[in-house]
């Protein structure tokens, strides 16, 4: 049990303390301090993060504007690099044709300058007659290789006009070697004939038609033009005709698409560059160069960004003709092979390339740089590439029997990650910064919060101290220990408390101390009062016996008064019945029935109040009127008189001050005079009427005056046999009934009526009975007296 | 304005007129000091006219009428107070006892209507 009250105190006293005062203070400035170091973080946090975020964006914007610039510039100088290349090499051709086309337009200086070459074997060269392959070509050690095809041949020799215009061509010799060996790197320079004579002069010298004859069988039997070249030659008619059709309006020069070389392999372009007859209405030949894209490919694969950049040559069909070979993995390029070519070609086009990104770029359609970032894939993962894509300049190109204008693009691709990796490293390093930002705001405000919890613990204990004591105090006087006080330290609110704590202690235990005797005390006091309470409770049981012993007294003394059964009915004229019944406590009802020698006196009176001065009243009437009536007194006006100052005198004498109404019927022989002031006197007449006598005129009350004399009559009655005279009080008529409502004189006649023909004393005893079925249960205020005089 | 009130009655003095009102049924003159000890007052203050307003007091037991006709004779006693009555023929006692005051003090103004 006693463990248990322990364990409990102990849990109390636990919640006590995270109820108490100081931890609330502690509490309560912690949060406060711990809200406006939270929202003071949180706010230059905020704006820490802010600054570091609107750093990274300049920074990015920054960098991004820079990287674009230097990407356009790179871009665009390398294109022009490449354009400048090309434009190099249509220049050596144009200059070329140029050159041949003086020698179509001057035929006379032309046959001129072959004459005079005519018989040097370096310009001259002689033609020897292959007969497998029934072509003539000249022999080796010359400046360049001429070839006549069979069908310009007649047994071995060439036509006439096939061997002027190999003399006619012969001034090539002295220009071409010599651009071969200067200006733009070439593989070789050519001339070929109109479509008429379409002999071939090519410098350097090699075994031409001995490499066409293994490369490209059955091209003896055809049009130079329309088996090599199939379309291009009719192209350039057109151009004559229309020159809206040239695609390219600043440049004669037209490429072939890129192809393998069958005799070096490598992958090269041819650039012609028609010429015109004199007239400048039909084609007349051309000049040519094929080159090795290497020139381009050299520029374009030195070019180097970040750390793995590179550059990339595109037709305008996306097919890739110069890439790095590792480079052409990355695109995710495939090499297929372009089929219906009259030479063969290469195809590796971007948008048949297996990374995603790179099928779906679009090729610029003007001159501007454009940039897309594009997802790759590489070893499985997506790698964002930045790539630009710059167009060189037009050109025209034979294309699939066609020409047409050919644009192409040079595209950079480089990894979005090296390209941005300062931005990257400046992020980290403003990150890097912001989280150190963010750790010293947090190691401060956990600081802060340290040194306030302290200082708040310190101080709260002070504040608290004397609350505490009060608190332990409190608990020991809840213990029934009074002599608990507490040490008043400071003058604040709880050192006045500690001292009406004191000053209340010390009340509690003289109070606990003088507990018993107050005890005592009170218990006295209460004996005292119980004894007190006990005479007086006996004084008022003797006071009511007396009041119940005046109330018998009076009660017997009306009873007393009241005459004989015998003397009422030994009347021989008048059948005549009384009653009263007294109320429970009121009684002043009066009545009497005196015979003297022949006078019958029959009087009715109700005295005001009740109790024993009433009964001495009562007493007092009756004697006075037997007195007078013994006297001999019979004038019923003086009798009322007399009787009235008699009493009136006495109740002066006794002090009282009651009084009475009394009325008289004086009977002898058949006059029966009526005086006195009382109720109404009803008459019963033998024809059923009740005839209702007012007496206000008749008397005066008895005990109010002394002299009355002027306010007494008399009436007379006449009563025939069986006639009645009712006398009665106003027990009667102000008998309520259970609404309240009274008895009254009409109900008492009627009843009178009803009981008219019977004898007095059933008379009596009907009109008592009609009236107690009236009453019912209801209260009797009054006496209730009623005198019936029937005459015989 | 004096008062006296219970559940069954109530009197009360307006200037120098008494009003009645309800059922007086006390027991005895004792019990009806305190409406004598009123209708003194107002006497002592000699008015030129007393009124007592009886046309509401439906019942008035013998000890009220002797009250009333005690308190007539003492108006009659104190000269140059006058006394007015005022009854109502609905109400059948005082038909019976107020006439009785009128001679009690001839002087007297009763009214019953």
């Amino acid at each position: 049990m006693s463990e248990s009250v322990i364990a409990d105190e102990g849990q109390h006293r636990g919640a006590f303390f995270l109820r108490s005062f100081r931890t609330k203070i502690i509490l309560v400035v912690v949060l406060a301090v711990l809200f406006n170091l939270l929202v003071g973080a949180s706010i230059s946090m905020l704006n820490v993060h802010r600054l570091s975020n609107e750093a990274s964006a300049e920074i990015e914007r920054g960098l991004t504007n820079a990287n674009r610039e230097y990407v356009v510039n790179y871009i665009e100088t390398t294109g022009l690099r490449l354009d400048l290349v090309l434009e190099r090499i249509h220049s050596e051709v144009d200059m070329l044709a140029g050159a041949m086309q003086t020698l179509v337009d001057n035929p006379k200086v032309a046959q001129g300058v072959g004459k005079s070459l005519v018989g040097n074997p370096k310009f001259s060269p002689r033609l020897i007659y292959d007969t497998k392959g029934d072509w003539a070509q000249n022999a080796t050690g010359a400046l360049s290789v001429t070839s006549v095809w069979g069908y310009l041949l007649k047994n071995g020799v060439p036509l006439p006009k096939a061997a002027s215009t190999v003399d006619a061509s012969a001034p090539f010799d002295i220009l071409a070697p010599s651009m071969m060996e200067r200006g733009a790197g070439k593989l070789q320079m050519y001339y070929v004939g109109p479509k008429t004579l379409p002999i071939m002069r090519t410098t350097p010298y090699a075994d031409q038609a001995q490499t066409f004859d293994r490369l490209y069988p059955g091209h003896n039997a055809a049009n130079f033009w329309d088996f090599f070249f199939p379309g291009v030659y009719e192209g350039w008619q057109e151009w004559i005709k229309n020159p809206e059709s040239r695609p390219i309006k600043t440049s004669f020069i037209t490429a072939t698409a890129p192809y393998i070389d069958a005799i070096t392999g490598k992958l090269i372009v041819s650039f012609f560059r028609p010429l015109w007859t004199a007239d400048r209405k039909d084609v007349a030949g051309m000049t040519a160069a094929d080159v090795t894209l290497e020139q381009l490919a050299e520029i374009v694969e030195g070019v180097r960004l970040a750390d793995t950049g590179f550059a990339f040559l595109a037709q305008s069909d996306s097919n890739v003709i110069a890439v790095k070979s590792e480079n052409e993995a990355r695109l995710g390029l495939k090499i297929g092979s372009a089929a219906g070519q009259g030479v063969t070609g290469l195809n590796r086009k971007l948008s048949e390339s297996t990374q995603a990104g790179v099928a779906g770029l679009a090729l610029p359609s003007d001159g501007k740089t454009i940039f897309a970032t594009i997802m790759i894939q590489e070893n499985g993962v997506d790698v964002p590439y930045l790539v630009a894509l710059h167009r060189l300049s037009g050109v025209n190109l034979w294309d699939a029997g066609k020409i047409r204008s050919e644009y192409l693009t040079l595209g950079f691709a480089v990894p979005a990650g090296e390209i941005y990796a300062p931005l990257v490293s400046a992020q980290n390093k403003i990150d890097a910064a912001t989280s150190r930002i963010v750790r010293w705001q947090i190691g401060s405000l956990v600081g802060s919060l340290i040194i306030v919890l302290l200082a708040v613990f310190g101080v709260s204990g002070k504040i608290t101290a004397g609350l505490s004591d009060l608190a332990a105090a409190a608990r020991r006087m809840r213990d029934k220990d009074y002599s608990a006080r507490v040490v008043v330290g400071a003058r604040d609110e709880v050192g006045e408390v500690g001292l009406a704590f004191n000053s209340m202690a010390e009340e509690m235990r003289q109070h606990t101390e003088n507990l018993e005797s107050l005890v005592d005390q009170r218990t006295r006091a209460l004996e005292e009062a119980s004894a007190q309470i006990l005479s007086l409770n006996a004084r008022l049981e003797s006071e009511n016996n007396r009041l119940a012993t005046e109330i018998g007294v009076a009660r017997q003394i009306q009873m007393m008064v009241l005459p004989g059964a015998g003397e009422v009915g030994a009347l021989v004229a008048y059948d005549v019945a009384g009653y009263m019944e007294p109320a429970d406590e009121v009684g002043g009802d009066y009545y009497d029935v005196i015979q003297a020698g022949g006078h019958i006196k029959i009087g009715i009176g109700d005295v005001t109040g009740h109790g024993l001065e009433s009964g001495v009243f009562m007493l007092m009437v009756q004697s006075i009127t037997r007195a007078l009536l013994e006297q001999g007194v019979l004038d019923p006006m003086r009798f009322l008189t007399v009787l009235n100052r008699a009493i009136t005198k006495n109740l002066v004498r006794s002090g009282s001050d009651k009084h009475m109404t009394l009325a008289f019927l004086d009977i002898a022989g058949d006059t029966i005079t009526l005086s006195g002031q009382h109720e109404e006197v009803l008459v019963l007449r033998n024809d059923g009427s009740v005839e209702r006598i007012d007496t206000m005129d008749l008397g005066f009350p008895v005990g109010l005056e002394d002299e009355i004399e002027d306010f007494v009559a008399t009436r007379i009655i006449d009563l025939a046999s069986g006639e009645v005279v009712v006398l009665y009080t106003d027990g009667i008529t102000e008998a309520e009934d259970e609404s309240g409502a009274f008895y009254g004189q009409d109900l008492l006649c009627e009843s009178i009526q009803r009981h008219g023909a019977k004898s007095a004393d059933a008379l009596r005893d009907g009109v008592l009975a009609d009236l107690k079925a009236y009453i019912g249960t209801q209260k009797v205020h009054d006496d209730i007296t009623l005198v019936i005089v029937k005459k015989r | 304005m004096q008062e006296i009130k219970t559940a069954d009655y109530r009197v009360w003095a307006d200037g120098a007129t008494i009003h009645y009102e309800g059922t007086m049924r006390l027991s005895g003159t004792e019990a009806y000091a305190p409406v004598q000890d009123m209708m003194g007052a107002i006497l002592a203050q000699a008015p030129a006219q007393i009124v007592l307003d009886l046309t509401s007091l439906e019942f008035l037991n013998s000890s009220g009428i002797n009250l009333l006709a005690k308190f007539t004779i003492e108006v009659r006693k104190a000269a140059g107070t006058g006394m007015a009555v005022r009854g109502s023929t609905l109400i059948p006692w005082q038909s019976k006892s107020l006439p009785n005051l009128k001679r009690l003090f001839p002087d007297l103004e009763l009214t019953i209507a």
